[in-house]
């Protein structure tokens, strides 16, 4: 199965919310679908799950519109809620058979997942008496339960503790291995790098970069070093603009070319004592802020 | 149809399964068990109480003839529960006649004549040693003292017509007649039948009332039912899940139609329990016009009861889940709510005055009769209490039943435009802008 989106517009009154999206994920793989806050994530998300229609583009499964009487999906959302005064079980069932169960397909599909991630001792207790990272395992039930083609976890780890994460980690590999299609949305960059092949990253409704991750850091541009060194200072004097301080103490180099790296290297390891010197790699999270990131703001500043 | 019927299934176990619903239904269920027992039970007290004082009444006889002493006691102590009436006539003739006439007016006072002077009368009057007192200024004029005048004090009434019977009686036996002719004149009875050939106002008045105060009710009950509903599965963010699980028709709907069903069942208990109550109770009620009327109510209006009584609860009930799509907040629902109650409450102003009116097929009756957001009250006001022909009623159920359907469907878009907005109210224009699209 192959889910596709093609150049796919929003708009709410004046405001452009995505201005042509397009992205494809194939079954038993995992899509992250990245962007800052309001970069159109929920919202390419909504339209995929027919909650409004799109003004333009096509939701297409295996190059045909979405059936959603056929195709199943389901969805965390980020904005976590159920029914605090009820029954657990009985709003899970409730989900389940909303998406089109039978009574006793959901039953048991429910107790199976109560089971499974630990939870059947809170079955019949009101969803209101659980702790934040326990309602949150219930809410990944209703995502699970009537056993989509299409999961979308919006924001999954948040509030889990690590044995949480650990088994939610999981879970989530199952239903990659069971060919499902995950859609993640994160900003937990980590995950994303260990379970998803392929991201998008959103920026104000449009598309700045899309593509499997190890596609992108290997065609990232090699034009940056990093070097540790005693004299940090003193290299940073020398170089001037094109050099700024990380985090770690460790000096990054913005080369003028990618060609430009080994004689500056040379050059750095004849004039000064030097702990080490590579090439930058950037990691997902480099490559977030570097996509993602307000540009022309960055600009003003 | 699935969604809606496992919808439906969920939203009407919520109201059966609330402890509220459940006491509220009970309560009132006992409530009604109570008032229909009341006379049954008032009877057997009083039919109790009966025996005793018999009982007692033979046993002093058994005692003996000393009884004579108890009987005089008897009497005193029935002089102090009766209150006096205190009537001052001046130099009048015929006082004794008067003071005996009046006496027999005041059933429960002893009326007596009294010779102080004003100030006098008023320091007993204020000193509740006499209830009232009446100063005759002439035959055909008094003033009336009474300490605290109370709203349903119809004593100068009673006093008029006295006087005035009094005064008859007088000139007649002047004019020649012996007393007995005069009075003879003056009691003549009329006897009169009335025989409605349309309906009876007087003996629908009940049951419409009723009717007509039961839909307000329910309606705004439940309608705030719906809306806090809605809107309280937006807050707790449930929505996010809802809107992606579920269409808004169905979503809509099925809220709509489980609450109806939900308050129908509460209505069909505390009526049921009202008629098998009654039935249970019937030869204690006697011939009570007012119950007799009610549970007389005719199979035909019955049915246009039920009717409207739907048809009425739906089209608010839907604005009321749109207004709840429309709130952040479930605080927000009553202010957001208030045009629609107001609305409704007009219409159901308009209604009970045209009802206690008398005049239910004026103009703005008719205009209401055929306005769907009115004429479940307005029509079925009409139909209950006078004679509406069978094209208009079903002129009127025709549009009710067009508009609850556009405004199912319009209140299920605005549903799903609302459910998703949260943080301040959205405008009415942005709303309608929505909707097109969505």
């Amino acid at each position: 199965m192959k889910l596709e989106l093609k150049n796919v517009q929003k708009s709410f009154g004046e405001k452009e919310v995505l201005k042509g999206i397009s992205f494809s994920v194939e079954s038993g793989k995992a899509f992250g679908l990245l962007g800052r806050n309001g970069a159109g994530k929920t919202t390419t998300i909504r339209i995929l799950m027919e909650v409004f229609a799109a003004d333009g583009g096509q939701v297409l499964i295996d190059g045909a519109p979405v059936d959603y009487r056929k195709t199943g999906i389901g969805y965390l959302p980020e904005e976590r809620g159920l029914y605090p005064k009820k029954k657990i079980v009985d709003q899970l069932i409730y989900f389940a058979r909303l998406h089109g169960m039978k009574r006793q397909e959901a039953t048991e599909a429910v107790d199976y997942w109560l089971g499974r991630l630990d939870m059947m001792e809170y079955r019949n207790k009101r969803l209101n008496t659980l702790s934040k990272g326990n309602q949150q395992k219930i809410q990944l039930i209703t995502a699970i339960a009537h056993d989509p083609d299409i999961v979308i976890l919006d924001e999954p780890f948040s509030g889990l503790d690590p044995v949480n994460a650990m088994l939610l980690k999981d879970v989530v590999r199952e239903e990659i291995d069971k060919g499902k299609i995950v859609l993640f949305s994160s900003h937990q960059m980590n995950y994303i790098e260990e379970f998803c092949d392929s991201i998008a990253i959103l920026n104000k409704g449009t598309l700045a970069l899309c593509g499997e991750i190890h596609e992108i850091k290997r065609n990232y541009v090699r034009d940056k070093l990093v070097v540790r060194s005693e004299s940090a200072d003193a290299i940073a004097d020398a170089l001037g603009g094109c050099c700024t301080k990380r985090g770690n103490g460790e000096l990054l180099i913005q080369l003028e070319a990618e060609e430009a790296k080994r004689g500056m290297m040379e050059q750095l390891t004849k004039t000064f004592d030097i702990d080490e010197i590579r090439v930058f790699e950037p990691s997902l999270n480099d490559i977030f802020v570097e996509y993602a990131g307000d540009h022309d703001e960055g600009e003003k500043a | 149809m699935k969604q809606f019927g496992t919808i439906l299934d969920f939203e009407l176990k919520n109201y059966f399964k609330n402890r509220l619903f459940v006491g509220i239904t009970i309560f009132l269920a006992a409530v009604i068990a109570v008032i229909m027992f009341f006379p049954r039970v008032m009877s057997m007290i009083e039919d109790g109480g009966a025996k005793t004082e018999e009982s007692e009444a033979d046993g002093t006889t058994a005692e003996g003839n000393e009884a004579n002493g108890t009987t005089a006691e008897g009497s005193e102590a029935d002089g102090q529960t009766k209150g006096m009436i205190l009537l001052s006539v001046g130099d009048m003739p015929n006082a004794e006649a008067l003071r005996q006439a009046l006496n027999a007016a005041f059933l429960n006072y002893e009326v007596c004549l009294t010779d102080d002077d004003l100030d006098a009368i008023q320091k007993k009057v204020i000193a509740e040693a006499a209830a009232c007192a009446f100063v005759m200024d002439s035959p055909t004029s008094y003033t009336y003292y009474v300490n605290n005048l109370s709203i349903y004090d119809d004593n100068t009434a009673v006093v008029n017509e006295v006087l005035s019977n009094v005064n008859s009686l007088n000139a007649l036996m002047a004019a020649g007649l012996t007393a007995e002719e005069a009075e003879g004149v003056l009691s003549v009875e009329i006897s009169n039948e009335t025989v409605s050939l349309g309906k009876d106002q007087m003996q629908n008045f009940f049951y419409t009332y009723i009717m007509i105060f039961s839909l307000y009710l329910v309606i705004l009950l439940y309608g705030q039912m719906v809306a806090t509903n809605v809107a309280t599965e937006k807050s707790s963010r449930a929505m996010e899940l809802l809107v992606t699980s579920a269409k808004p028709t169905s979503m809509m709907f099925g809220k709509v139609i489980a609450s109806c069903l939900a308050g129908f069942v509460q209505l069909l208990v505390v009526f049921g329990s009202a008629i098998l109550f009654y039935n249970l109770n019937k030869e204690w009620w006697g011939d009570n016009m007012i119950v007799e009327s009610i549970f007389g109510m005719p199979m035909d209006l019955f049915v246009f009861m039920l009717i409207f009584f739907v048809l009425g609860f739906f089209i608010y009930a839907f604005l009321f889940g749109a207004i709840g799509s429309l709130a952040s907040k479930v605080e927000d629902i009553n202010t957001s709510s208030m045009p629609l109650t107001l609305l409704f409450v007009a219409g159901f102003m308009i209604v009970m005055f045209s009802m206690q009116g008398g005049d239910v097929d004026s103009l703005l009756m008719r205009i209401c009769s055929y306005v769907p957001f009115t004429s479940p009250m307005a029509m079925f006001t009409r139909i209950a209490m006078s004679t509406v022909p069978f094209y208009e009623i079903l002129l009127s159920i025709l549009i009710l039943i067009a508009s609850v359907v556009g405004v199912g469907v319009v209140s299920a878009k605005i549903y799903r435009v609302g459910v998703l907005l949260y943080g301040t109210k959205p405008k009415l224009g942005s709303i309608f802008q929505a909707m097109r699209k969505a």
